[in-house]
């Protein structure tokens, strides 16, 4: 389970998926499924771009093919879904320099996705030199301040004639010179 | 110390003694009225019982009384601004140390829409200051239900952009929702408390105004062994007939409780859980609340959180006060007595509770009291029960009494003694006690001609006062039975839950009437007829009791009717000065509501707004921002893949909303979820691009 930053797959070069795609293959009728919904999948995101649209599909197929390669798809649909988020993953981590910070990566996603960042999708799709890392990261927001926690430990209440039986056990033993332990008396421990 | 100020501060120690003098002299007045009247031959064991109920209930009633008539005189001598005073020194000046007042909103299932359409009029009234740089609007949210959560979400998310930088507008939903409301509030200090000095705490219908919130961190800042200041709301916004009738009392006759109580409490006040300000660290200090020993309903959790935090603070040595002459403070009420009723339901366990602090160790004598007080505000129902039984019984017994004129060696009839006048004294002075405040409020309309206009004037007030206490009859004995078997219900030990509160205005139908109301009607009716059969003299006294049981399931219907309510707005009826000159932040509540902003992938069916937000990037990607970033242990991933295979095989209706909460709550779960509703046989229908149509731009 998880998002696919930072697997392998996201790892590979377009050479070795080339390579491991001629070795194993993605059958043409399983790509065919999946690609449709690929396209679906990407206009939902926010990519609209005839040529955006291409240029990124080609990039799914290429990670679909190198994961086909070294296991085989259970359900090739859902595993395209799964490399179109994990490349955006990609994109929006080495935009902003990320190395294993979720949080920030999550928060950019919800930016990027909001659509408060103008031609982001382009700049995902290769299209575009300039870099909108300053743009995304200006407009990542936190739910929550920094912490700055206080302690907060329950304060005893004692309660009128509470446990009055085992106290008044307890000060009967103590009579009797059988002192024990009186608060374990009073909380009602041997 | 000047004299005048020496003279003040002298006068301040008699306000307890004059308080609490008047209210047991005039129960021992009305005692020996009663004792008088029931020695006739002796005094039998009912009597007796009568005598203490009696005692009990004039007690409590005589404690209303003085609080109203000494708030009464207090308002007569202060001018009729309703209106939270300028605040004149800016929090900064006092100190000269910047620091942060936090406005909290603890929220639990409500309307996303009602809760920050609420923030937003409180932000911008406070924005209005100028002050606003001070403060931070953080919701604190409790929400179960993963429809409301996700929407919760999109409504932060949409502020937090409007409102741009610096952030000052945070969310947070809470993983596991222990010890409910206070424990929500004790998550915030551990978590943030140590960023604020201050915390404003609301909720999720209340409304402030700017000014009273800049006026608050004043007097705090002002005085650094205050803790807490309670501003008493006004109740607002409901249209019903019912809601309108309690409005107008709590408008009318509040402001003469609130400035009585505040006279005796002093330093020594009462946290009603909202619209108050506290000091943040000794807070955190003092108030975090154990669990009382034992199981439920009496231990565990305590539930009335506020009055026990109150109390643990003026144990501590903090001051603690009701600002009875601020204005600006408001929240709503249930708009039918059934939710009247209800919320009374939620309110009586926790009160009940307190039984059992009144007698615990190191509390303040007032502390003592304040719970002493909770407690009574439910138990007096079943006293009142009681004490009308005891009273049938006794007048059945009376009844089979037949007197001797003749007996002894007497030569003439002995006519037997009669206390008519003695019990038509204690009848009438009860009767005064219960009445009168009404009379005052009435006569503080008619010496403050501009009060007197924000209520419609003097005549229709009158009439709204007659009308509304007629209906206070009404439903007085309905209430008494709705509350006398909720603390049966507690005592018998049975937990009697907290539900979500139902806020919005709405009425009520036949079949909800007659479920709710139908056993009244049924002990009206059997009531009646016995004492009709076997105490006829008893039955005629018993009328106004029957009455309000007999006619409870129209009643209860018709005083739900939003048609009536605002029927008897435009005849000048139950005016409040919200109604008359509605302050800004409640108009501009009212617009937030009336042009509710469209959130995307909102506009669908909200029963499903939850796999929706899965489905549409956006959403999901905002809502997988806003969860903690933990690695589910495997039985939980074992756990959450079992749920998805369920949502697969079976459909979305065969999860809980928990289930469906927990497939929300880790971004693993979430993930699967996103990819699996793109991977199946048809694309997840989304209400298109935020990213894609703006980005565009």
């Amino acid at each position: 389970m998880g998002p696919g930053v930072g697997s392998d797959v996201v790892g590979t070069s377009p050479t070795a998926v080339t390579s491991a795609s001629q070795g194993c293959g993605l059958e043409a009728g399983h790509w065919r499924r999946a690609a449709g919904r690929v396209a679906a999948y990407l206009a939902a995101l926010g990519v609209q771009e005839p040529r955006e649209v291409e240029l990124l599909w080609g990039k799914v197929r290429l990670r679909v093919e190198a994961r086909a390669a070294v296991v085989p798809l259970e359900n090739p649909v859902e595993a395209a879904i799964e490399e179109t988020h994990g490349l955006l993953d990609l994109w929006i981590a080495s935009e902003l320099g990320l190395e294993g910070d979720a949080n920030t990566l999550c928060a950019a996603r919800a930016v990027v996705l909001g659509g408060g960042v103008p031609g982001w999708s382009a700049r995902w799709a290769g299209l575009s030199e300039h870099s909108l890392a300053p743009e995304i990261r200006a407009l990542c927001v936190n739910a929550v301040p920094e912490p700055a926690p206080l302690t907060m430990e329950p304060n005893p209440i004692d309660l009128f004639m509470h446990r009055l039986g085992a106290r008044l056990a307890a000060m009967i033993r103590c009579i009797l010179g059988r002192p024990g332990d009186p608060d374990a008396a009073a909380r009602g421990h041997p | 110390m000047t004299a005048s100020t020496g003279a003040r501060n002298l006068l301040r120690h008699l306000h307890k003694p004059v308080y609490f003098s008047l209210v047991i002299l005039t129960t021992l007045g009305a005692m020996s009225l009663l004792s008088a009247a029931i020695q006739d031959k002796g005094t039998t064991p009912l009597e007796l019982l009568l005598l203490i109920l009696y005692v009990i209930l004039m007690l409590w009633i005589n404690a209303s009384f003085w609080t109203a008539a000494i708030g009464f005189v207090r308002l007569l001598r202060r001018p009729d601004d309703l209106g939270p005073p300028p605040a004149e020194h800016t929090p900064e000046a006092e100190t000269g140390t910047p620091f942060k007042t936090a406005l909290v909103m603890p929220v639990y299932n409500e309307d996303p829409e009602r809760v920050f359409a609420g923030l937003r009029a409180i932000w911008s009234s406070l924005v209005e200051t100028g002050r606003h740089e001070g403060f931070e609007i953080f919701i604190l949210s409790d929400t179960r239900d993963p429809n409301i959560w996700v929407k919760e979400e999109m409504h932060w998310r949409r502020w937090v952009e409007e409102l741009g930088q610096p952030v000052r507008l945070f969310y947070r939903n809470r993983v596991e929702n222990t010890a409910r409301k206070s424990g929500n509030l004790a998550d915030f200090c551990r978590g943030w408390g140590g960023r604020y000095r201050y915390m404003i705490v609301l909720d999720a219908d209340s409304i402030m105004t700017g000014a009273t919130l800049v006026e608050m961190v004043r007097r705090m800042e002002a005085d650094r062994r205050l803790a807490l200041i309670q501003v008493p709301p006004v109740p607002v916004n409901r249209h019903s007939l019912f809601a309108r009738m309690i409005q107008f009392a709590g408008s009318l006759y509040g402001r003469m409780f609130a400035a009585g109580l505040a006279f005796w409490q002093q330093d020594t006040g009462n946290f009603w859980g909202h619209n108050a300000i506290i000091r943040v660290r000794p807070f955190a200090d003092h108030c975090g609340l154990p669990k009382l020993p034992g199981r439920e309903p009496f231990g565990g959790d305590i539930l009335s959180h506020d009055f026990v935090e109150a109390a643990l603070l003026a144990r501590a040595g903090w001051k603690v006060r009701l600002a009875d002459d601020l204005g600006g403070s408001y929240e709503e009420i249930p708009p039918t007595l059934i939710d009247y009723a209800k919320r009374d339901r939620r309110w009586c366990q926790g009160n009940l509770q307190h039984a059992r602090l009144v007698l615990a160790q190191g509390f303040q004598t007032l502390s003592r009291i304040h719970f002493a007080m909770g407690v009574m505000s439910y138990l007096a129902s079943p006293l009142w029960l009681l004490f009308l039984v005891a009273t049938g019984i006794e007048a059945y017994f009376k009844s089979l009494e037949r007197p001797v004129y003749f007996f002894g060696d007497n030569v003439l009839p002995v006519w037997p003694q009669t206390y008519t006048v003695e019990m038509t004294t204690v009848l009438v002075a009860t009767l005064a006690m219960l009445f009168l405040p009404k009379v005052m409020a009435l006569f503080l309309l008619a010496v403050k001609p501009r009060l007197g206009r924000l209520f419609g004037g003097v005549p229709r007030a009158t009439l709204s006062v007659l009308i509304e206490s007629l209906f206070s009859v009404l439903l007085a004995p309905v209430l008494m039975l709705f509350q006398s078997k909720f603390v049966a219900a507690i005592l018998l030990r049975t937990a009697v839950g907290w539900p979500a509160q139902r806020r919005g205005d709405h009425q009520t139908g036949f079949a909800e009437a007659l479920g709710a109301h139908g056993s009244h009607t049924l002990i009206a009716l059997v009531a009646g007829a016995l004492a009709y059969v076997y105490v006829p003299s008893f039955f005629w006294w018993f009328t106004p009791v029957l009455a309000g049981l007999a006619l409870s399931i129209p009643v209860s219907m018709i005083t739900s009717r939003t048609s009536l309510g605002i029927l008897a707005r435009r005849a000048g009826l139950f005016l409040t000065p919200e109604e008359s000159a509605e302050p800004p932040v409640l108009r501009r509540l009212d617009q937030n509501l009336a042009s509710p902003s469209s959130l995307p992938c909102c506009e669908i069916d909200e029963q499903e707004l939850w796999s929706r937000a899965a489905a549409d990037p956006y959403a999901y990607a905002l809502h997988a921002s806003l969860l903690p970033d933990e690695t589910p242990s495997r039985r939980r991933r074992h756990y959450l893949e079992g749920l998805i295979f369920q949502l697969q095989d079976d459909g979305t209706g065969s999860l809980s909303p928990a289930e469906k909460r927990a497939l929300l709550s880790h971004r693993d779960g979430l993930y699967e979820l996103h990819t699996l509703l793109w991977a199946g046989a048809e694309p997840p229908a989304t209400t298109g691009s935020r990213a894609g149509s703006e980005g565009a731009t």
